[in-house]
């Protein structure tokens, strides 16, 4: 286990410093730069702005600075959003990213396994049938397409919850997860059918049914096992891409994550936060993914011993 | 077993969700509107954008105000104007306090501009006093000359006067001291000890406007309370005021429709017409002072040709395409400022008069003579941004050059970055170019064409040059606004750029909204609001 965490752990700093300085070179072949305006800046103001933040010194100069900054986890000074460090940043949008992101994984992945479960025990039932119609919804209609007409039946017509923002209430929360866990759902719940689908002819399952044990123990303490393996891998890459990937969703529910900042930052051309951010996110899949790992080795013992 | 490890995986991850969510202050009373994109900053010396200048007009008074087109007094309750127009003298109110009980003084003010421009604040807004108006020795202290504020020509004789001296006359001054790009006081105490964060910091950040900083969410919204320590504040209504980042349009507007707003930044534009047919009085579209304008790039020689710049000015037919094309509630503009000012004579292209068939058949007339026709079209490309109502636009243009001329004009978008640097990098035939005014009235626009200026559009004109030099010496105020039109008409009869259209503000405004004014600007102080 600590061999497996260390390889790992090492492998993620590679990955890490070839994300830092990939990014850091190709961000700045983007034409343009952070204080590109409308109306021409006197070179007087402009170079006092530029060293203010050292773009004036020589690119591999501010590269270096950079690195040795985020060695020290300095993650330099937002430039699009001047009264902020990238550290603030980071941490005031995580929260609300976190928590949407973390219910809508816990949503879906209930709601999912559930669906799929039902759909392989009752094959072709009304059931299965209509776990595989919201799968293909799921999946086929795209969630800007979805929002804005929850947004519209739920709190226009209906009036039962708010349009978006960041409230002083549960109610603020329910759009933005129910829409950003529908796609998973779908796939979840397609994931877990097949695989459950396929335990159930496993030999173990036939040898616990010829025991006599009952369909609802076999189900519940030595199928299920089987059946979310493939859930528990596929949700290491999708919880880091549901936190991080929320971009959509927070701009149309007006959510302060960190998602919007990512796109407002690249737009602007806010160097140190599209670098903070693109670290932040390559840490969270590198996390996410070894967690799966580990999961995936506590549940099936064939795993553990590869 | 499995059981347990299932409800342990499951009480963990809903343990981690809840450990999360944070509440947020709810209060009534609260007048909602929307900002559009997070401000860039809450640092009034630093800020140089309308988001956040809204917030900051709340939140910090300047010398006068604004409402509407009036400018009121604001900290100063009056002031002279010297003889020769170079100096400008203000008298506080008595008993002024910062909303921490602080007295307010007059040096307050010279430290705020000093703030502003000392390079190590990093601050843009040094161009309001050394391009727009020019500010004794401002420019010195931008560039480093100078380090005190012993040559600047803003002082403080006693607590009470601030005096202002000018390089060169500039009536316009008085439109960049109060609202939204006022030149705010400065605090040094709190700053001293805190540095320049203490501007988002809501429980040691000290103001002097109408409003106190109660709650920043970067992202979400920033929150204000009356400040009961203001000088007018028996006179200010609403009792708080919650400034909403609202990216999405579509988002914005539907908010206002569940009344989560009362206010919105903008109207996404395939909802204009239904929204002006079924609510027109909430629909508040003014001509703001943005104007746009296609540059033809003077360093290209098919440009250089007069009769070409004149005949692709004059084919565009204007009404249309902001009215049946764009439909983003723009107004049509034959002159290059748009006026603004009622008292502005604004001049506008000779063909304006005629209608567009007589401008059509003279627009061939020029375009055959400068050298092409249906065997020899034109063939351009026009930068536009990627912004919907901006690429509607460039389509139009082009339909039009096509129909009337059979110019094959390609429309290539860029990005918003991208297309400001290919402007300056002169990569273009035709560029979808717009400027944005700090105030209304024709001085805002006509200084940035001079080609002293060196804004990037390679005209040579010692005559607009010397017409400018007139009109910039010229104290008493309609003399000068005569002599400003002299000089656009010099502007418009080289045909350098094509004059569009006027791009306005949208907003939505709430019926609960009262006290609502009409603005170019923009200035819409909440002060000055109420709330039913």
């Amino acid at each position: 286990m600590l061999r497996f965490l260390t390889t790992r752990a090492g492998d993620g700093i590679l990955t890490l410093a070839a994300l830092v300085t990939l990014t850091f070179f190709v961000m700045r072949l983007a034409p343009g730069g952070p204080f590109s305006s409308n109306r021409k800046i006197s070179p007087d103001i402009l170079a006092n702005i530029e060293a203010t933040y050292h773009l004036d010194e020589p690119l591999l100069q501010q590269f270096l600075r950079y690195v040795w900054g985020v060695v020290r986890f300095d993650f330099g000074p937002s430039i699009r959003f001047r009264d902020y460090s990238v550290a603030d940043i980071l941490i005031s949008g995580l929260p609300y990213s976190l928590t949407i992101g973390l219910w809508a994984v816990l949503v879906a992945t209930v709601t999912g396994v559930t669906l799929g479960i039902l759909g392989a025990l009752k094959r072709n039932s009304i059931i299965d049938y209509s776990a595989g119609v919201i799968a293909v919804i799921g999946i086929a209609v795209p969630i800007f397409v979805l929002a804005p007409l929850m947004q519209v039946y739920f709190a226009l017509t209906l009036r039962w919850l708010p349009v978006g923002g960041w409230g002083d209430s549960w109610r603020n929360l329910v759009l933005p997860i129910v829409a950003l866990s529908l796609p998973n759902i779908a796939y979840i719940s397609r994931l877990t059918r097949a695989a459950m689908i396929e335990t159930l002819r496993e030999n173990y399952i036939r040898t616990a049914m010829a025991k006599g044990i009952g369909g609802r123990r076999v189900v519940w303490n030595h199928a299920l096992t089987g059946a979310v393996l493939p859930v528990v891998a596929y949700l290491g890459p999708a919880t880091a891409a549901i936190i991080t990937g929320s971009i959509v969703i927070e701009t149309i529910f007006a959510l302060p994550g960190i998602g919007r900042h990512f796109v407002d930052a690249a737009l602007n051309r806010d160097y140190p936060l599209v670098m903070g951010i693109t670290i932040l996110y390559g840490g969270f899949l590198i996390v996410f993914n070894t967690l799966a790992d580990i999961l995936r080795g506590w549940l099936d013992p064939r795993v553990r011993n590869e | 077993m499995t059981t347990t490890r299932f409800s342990i995986l499951a009480g963990s991850w809903l343990a981690l969700a809840c450990a999360f969510a944070a509440p947020a202050f709810a209060q009534d009373d609260t007048l909602d509107r929307g900002i559009g994109s997070e401000w860039s900053s809450m640092d009034p010396h630093v800020n140089f954008d309308a988001a956040a200048g809204s917030i900051l007009s709340d939140a910090y008074e300047g010398l006068v105000n604004y409402n509407g087109y009036d400018i009121l007094p604001g900290a100063a309750k009056s002031w002279e104007v010297s003889e020769d127009g170079l100096t400008y003298t203000f008298n506080l109110r008595e008993g002024l306090v910062w909303s921490n009980g602080d007295p307010l003084v007059a040096q307050d003010y010279v430290d705020g501009l000093m703030r502003t421009l000392l390079p190590d604040t990093g601050s843009e807004r040094g161009y309001y006093f050394t391009s727009v108006v020019q500010v004794v020795g401002a420019a010195d202290i931008i560039n480093g000359d100078a380090t005190d504020a012993s040559g600047l020509g803003m002082t403080a004789p006693d607590d009470r006067t601030v005096v202002i001296q000018l390089e060169n006359p500039a009536p316009h001054v008085m439109n960049i001291l109060g609202g939204a790009f006022s030149m705010p006081p400065l605090h040094s105490p709190s700053v001293e000890a805190e540095g320049a964060g203490v501007f988002v910091n809501p429980a040691r950040v000290v103001t002097n406007g109408a409003y106190l900083i109660r709650e920043i969410v970067p992202q979400s919204h920033v929150l204000l309370e009356r400040n009961p320590l203001y000088w007018d504040a028996a006179n200010v209504s609403i009792p708080f005021v919650k400034y909403h980042v609202t990216e999405d349009a579509s988002t914005e507007l539907l908010r206002y429709q569940a009344g989560e707003l009362e206010v919105t930044y903008d109207i996404p534009l395939a909802q204009m017409e239904g929204l002006q047919a079924t609510v027109p009085d909430e629909v508040k579209i003014t001509a703001g002072v943005d104007i746009v304008y296609y540059s033809f790039n003077l360093l290209r020689e098919p440009f250089q040709d007069i009769n070409l710049r004149r005949a692709l000015t004059i084919a565009i037919d204007r009404e249309t395409l902001e009215g049946r094309i764009v439909r983003a509630g723009a107004t049509p503009n034959y002159s290059f400022s748009g006026g603004f000012d009622p008292n502005y004579k604004m001049p506008v292209f000779d063909e304006a008069a005629m209608t567009q068939e007589e401008r059509n058949a003279l627009a061939q007339e020029l375009y055959a003579a400068a050298g092409y026709g249906p065997d020899n079209p034109l063939r351009i490309t026009i930068l536009p941004t990627v912004a919907e109502e901006s690429v509607r636009r460039a389509q139009g243009i082009a339909l039009m050059w096509k129909q009337v001329l059979g110019v094959d004009a390609v429309v290539e978008p860029q990005e918003r970055k991208a297309w400001l640097d290919a402007f300056y990098a002169g990569t273009w035939d035709v560029f979808a170019d717009n400027l944005v005014g700090d105030f209304p009235g024709p001085e805002t626009f006509l200084p940035y064409m001079r080609p002293s200026a060196e804004a990037g559009y390679n005209w040579v004109s010692p005559e607009y040059e010397a017409a400018m030099d007139v009109a910039s010496a010229q104290t008493d105020p309609q003399a000068r606004l005569d002599a400003l039109a002299v000089a656009e008409k010099i502007l418009l009869d080289d045909y350098i750029v094509a004059p569009i259209s006027i791009i306005p503000t949208r907003r939505m405004v709430s019926p609960r909204v009262g006290g609502w004014l009409e603005s170019p600007v923009g200035y819409h102080n909440s002060q000055y609001l109420t709330l039913e």
